[in-house]
């Protein structure tokens, strides 16, 4: 049975500042009374992920990285968080990876091919700017060693 | 500029490295990001970036199980959407709407099920309704102020609707209806997140249980160590008295045996309890006794009576009797709380001294033919009612035949039957048994099954002796009477201190066992050591010239005590003769450590042998007016039965 997982433009809709505080206290209640459960960390790791500030979204990646570590069951859940958190935070190439290791291990999941899409278009995105920047820079070279060669060849 | 420029240098090093180790046709995306960093996120790299960075490979790494339980059932997602707040939304929504109802239409629209209002006028209200409900969802104080505007609306519309009352749409009805079904499935899902919470923890409470007693445990064990380490240390400081008083000017010997046992003498006794009641106790000498532990329960036998008492070491008090056997009984052996006796009726019981409390009432009736008391327990049973009246004697015998298989099955647990004569001796650990009786036989018994698993025959042994005996014919080592392999084995004891003697009838005086090694004293006075897993004896130790009477071993020495007047102390590796102990009367209990050697040798006082100076001394002091029969002692705590019927317990 597929894991039920929510499409990567959930992860862009965050939660109110309300919402997040509460889950944010509820968190940090279990954390001192010494046992946190699996879903107040999700919960909150979730929460965190989807708030556009940056800072938050570390953080959120972080905690999932813990729920990751701790409980085996819960690892095929994670890869997909986790892969929506690095692509939010822009790294793409643990996206990609994280991603690649979910599909290898449900190859049918649409959510997990839908985000591997948009980080193939990031990524692919990125790139063309790169080429452009190379190619500029190149450009630019080319020109001031031609510059140089003329005022070369001129004296 | 410059803060700038740092920082925009940690980021291209981080993607230089990255895109170094990864060595893929990225590095125009990598190349491409780093513009839009540094333009677009002016912030440091903080160490959790790193952290998380560096932690993605090893989790990579690791491995991903199939989910299964409670993550297969609810999904993190699921359960996210179960117990973030706004999944009360909708409950508080309705409650809203209801609530609003309620206070200006008479709870009627609640009720309304056709949909005789304005559909088209409903929709509408519906979708106001809602975009408000989303707006004021965190302000419940809003609801005034909405209920308000609700009103005003819902007059209006009430004036413009055909019906009475203002009825809830179809639709809003179907979206309840939904959302309610949402929020069970959600109640749902909680309870199986709660549910499987509870068995992890309940799972690691158990754990942690585990832990917690090992270290109880390994505290008690902390605990014996402490306590051996303190006997080690008033072992050394004795010999290091000694060498000192060796070195230093002659001394006149008496003085030396001062200053090392004064300190152990019975100088200090435990003044409360120091004696169980004299007279009303016992009539008769005291034939075993063993007790558990110090200030725990003790267990004594006498002469011609076949209920061992039962006391509570603590309070000094008689807590029950055991009834059961049929003749005297003769050995007794006491492990927490199991007791196992053997009786001059061949038989072998074992008692769980938790119960005798069960037999309370049967013990307020004295047996000193005191009537009145005898009157008391009267009430308390009717078949006690028969037999109090009747005299002692024939009592005890009633009580004998009845047993406790009749009313409760108090406190015999089993009854080991087999050997033909009366049990003299008996040893037990775990659930092994060795008894040995007047039959001239040596039983092992197995105690979970009650069955006995082997039988050695020391006649049989005596007659084929095996190869290590020194020397050849037999007769010459036994005394009289013992060889005789037919008739009763019947020795008259040397005389007691107080000039009295009796017929020693028990064949094996003491037995012992470590594993599957046992150690037989018997009345020919070798002493045997046996393999248990064959059942023949792998070395006689010929030396006591009387029947051994007692005998214990360590991992070193073998102690044996005989009533030729002698304590023998045997090497145990090579069976030789380590010591001897010569005293003035039959020695009749003996227990030892490693420091010194305790025994009843037929003499009022407990005669003490320090092994470390090499000096004999005596408890006397308040102590029993007859000789002593038996002793036994735990760390520091002594006790002794004698003669005169008393049991006396002591301060080492």
């Amino acid at each position: 049975m597929p894991t039920e997982l929510p499409y990567a433009a959930d992860a862009e809709v965050s939660l109110s500042y309300d919402e997040l505080e509460v889950l944010r206290l509820q968190y940090e209640k279990e954390v001192e009374a010494g046992h946190v459960t699996v879903q107040t960390k999700f919960n909150y790791a979730w929460g965190l992920v989807k708030s556009p500030v940056r800072e938050d979204q570390v953080e959120g990646v972080r905690l999932l990285q813990e729920i990751y570590r701790a409980e085996p069951a819960r690892r095929r859940e994670c890869l997909y968080y986790l892969a929506l958190g690095h692509y939010k935070m822009g790294n793409y190439e643990d996206a990609k990876k994280f991603n690649g290791l979910l599909l290898e291990k449900e190859p049918t999941n649409l959510q997990a091919h839908s985000l591997q899409t948009l980080v193939d278009q990031r990524l692919a995105r990125d790139g063309y700017i790169g080429m452009a920047l190379a190619g500029g820079a190149a450009a630019i070279g080319a020109i001031l060693l031609t510059g140089l060669i003329r005022r070369a060849t001129r004296k | 500029m410059n803060t700038a420029a740092t920082v925009s240098s940690r980021p291209k090093a981080t993607l230089r490295g990255k895109s170094s180790s990864d060595s893929r046709a990225l590095d125009f995306a990598t190349l491409g990001r780093a513009p839009l960093r540094m333009s677009l996120n002016g912030r440091r790299v903080t160490s959790r970036d790193l952290q998380i960075v560096e932690a993605t490979e090893e989790l990579l790494d690791a491995e991903v199980p199939d989910p299964e339980g409670v993550a297969n059932d609810v999904s993190l997602l699921r359960g996210f959407n179960a117990t973030i707040p706004s999944a009360e939304k909708s409950r508080s929504r309705r409650r809203q709407t209801r609530n609003v109802e309620v206070g200006e239409k008479l709870g009627l629209r609640r009720l309304g099920m056709s949909a005789r209002g304005m559909l088209m006028d409903e929709e509408e209200h519906e979708s106001n309704h809602e975009s408000q409900s989303v707006a004021s969802e965190d302000d419940i104080v809003m609801v005034g102020g909405r209920g308000r505007k609700e009103r005003g609306r819902g007059r209006r519309r009430g004036r413009e609707s055909l019906a009475a009352g203002k009825k809830l749409g179809v639709e809003e009805l179907k979206r309840q209806s939904e959302e309610i079904k949402r929020d069970k499935e959600n109640l749902h899902v909680k309870r199986t997140l709660i549910n499987n919470e509870i068995t992890e923890i309940t799972h690691k409470i158990e754990a942690l249980d585990k832990i917690r007693e090992k270290l109880e445990q390994d505290l008690l064990k902390l605990q014996e160590d402490d306590l051996e380490l303190d006997d080690e240390l008033e072992g050394v400081r004795e010999q290091l008295d000694l060498e000192l008083s060796a070195r230093g000017a002659p001394r006149p010997p008496s003085q030396v045996p001062h200053s090392s046992r004064r300190r152990k003498g019975p100088l200090f006794l435990p003044s409360e309890h120091d004696e169980l009641p004299p007279g009303v106790a016992f009539m008769t000498p005291i034939t075993a006794l063993d007790f558990s532990e110090p200030y725990g329960t003790l267990v004594t036998a006498s002469q011609e009576d076949s209920q061992p008492r039962v006391w509570d070491l603590l309070t000094g008090e008689e807590i029950g009797r055991l009834r059961g056997h049929n003749g005297a009984v003769k050995c007794i052996q006491v492990e927490d709380n199991v007791c196992l006796t053997g009786g001059e009726d061949g038989n072998v019981r074992l008692w769980d001294l938790r119960r005798v409390d069960e037999e309370d009432d049967w013990e307020g009736v004295g047996e000193v033919g005191n009537l009145s008391v005898v009157a008391e327990g009267d009430e308390s049973h009717e078949d006690d009612g028969e037999l109090v009246e009747k005299p002692n004697g024939v009592k005890s015998i009633r009580n004998g035949t009845h047993g406790n298989e009749g009313d409760k099955p108090g406190p015999c647990v089993r009854v080991l039957e087999g050997h033909s004569k009366a049990v003299s001796t008996l040893y037990f650990e775990d659930d092994c048994l060795v008894t040995g009786a007047s039959d001239k036989t040596l039983r092992q018994w197995d105690l979970s099954t009650g069955q006995c698993v082997m039988t050695m025959d020391i006649l049989w042994a005596i007659s084929h002796p095996t190869s290590s005996t020194p020397g050849s014919t037999l007769p010459a080592h036994l005394i009289p009477g013992a060889a005789a392999a037919a008739g009763s084995f019947a020795v008259p004891t040397p005389p007691y201190a107080d000039g009295s003697w009796e017929m020693y009838q028990d064949f094996v005086g003491a037995v012992q066992f470590w594993g599957y090694a046992l150690v037989s004293g018997s009345g020919d006075g070798a002493v045997r050591m046996w393999d248990m897993r064959t059942g023949q004896t792998h070395r006689t130790l010929l030396g006591h010239t009387g029947p051994v009477t007692c005998l214990q071993f360590d991992e070193l020495h073998i102690a044996s005590g005989s009533l030729d007047k002698s304590i023998r102390i045997w090497d145990l590796r090579t069976g030789g003769i380590f010591e001897t102990l010569k005293y003035d009367h039959a020695v009749t209990s003996l227990q030892f450590d490693s420091r010194k050697v305790v025994a009843a040798t037929g003499e009022n006082g407990i005669k003490i042998y320090n092994r470390t100076s090499m000096q004999h001394s005596t408890l006397l002091t308040n102590g029993h007016t007859r000789p002593v029969e038996k002793l036994r002692y735990m760390d520091r705590y002594l006790v002794s039965g004698g003669r005169d019927a008393m049991v006396k317990i002591w301060a080492l």
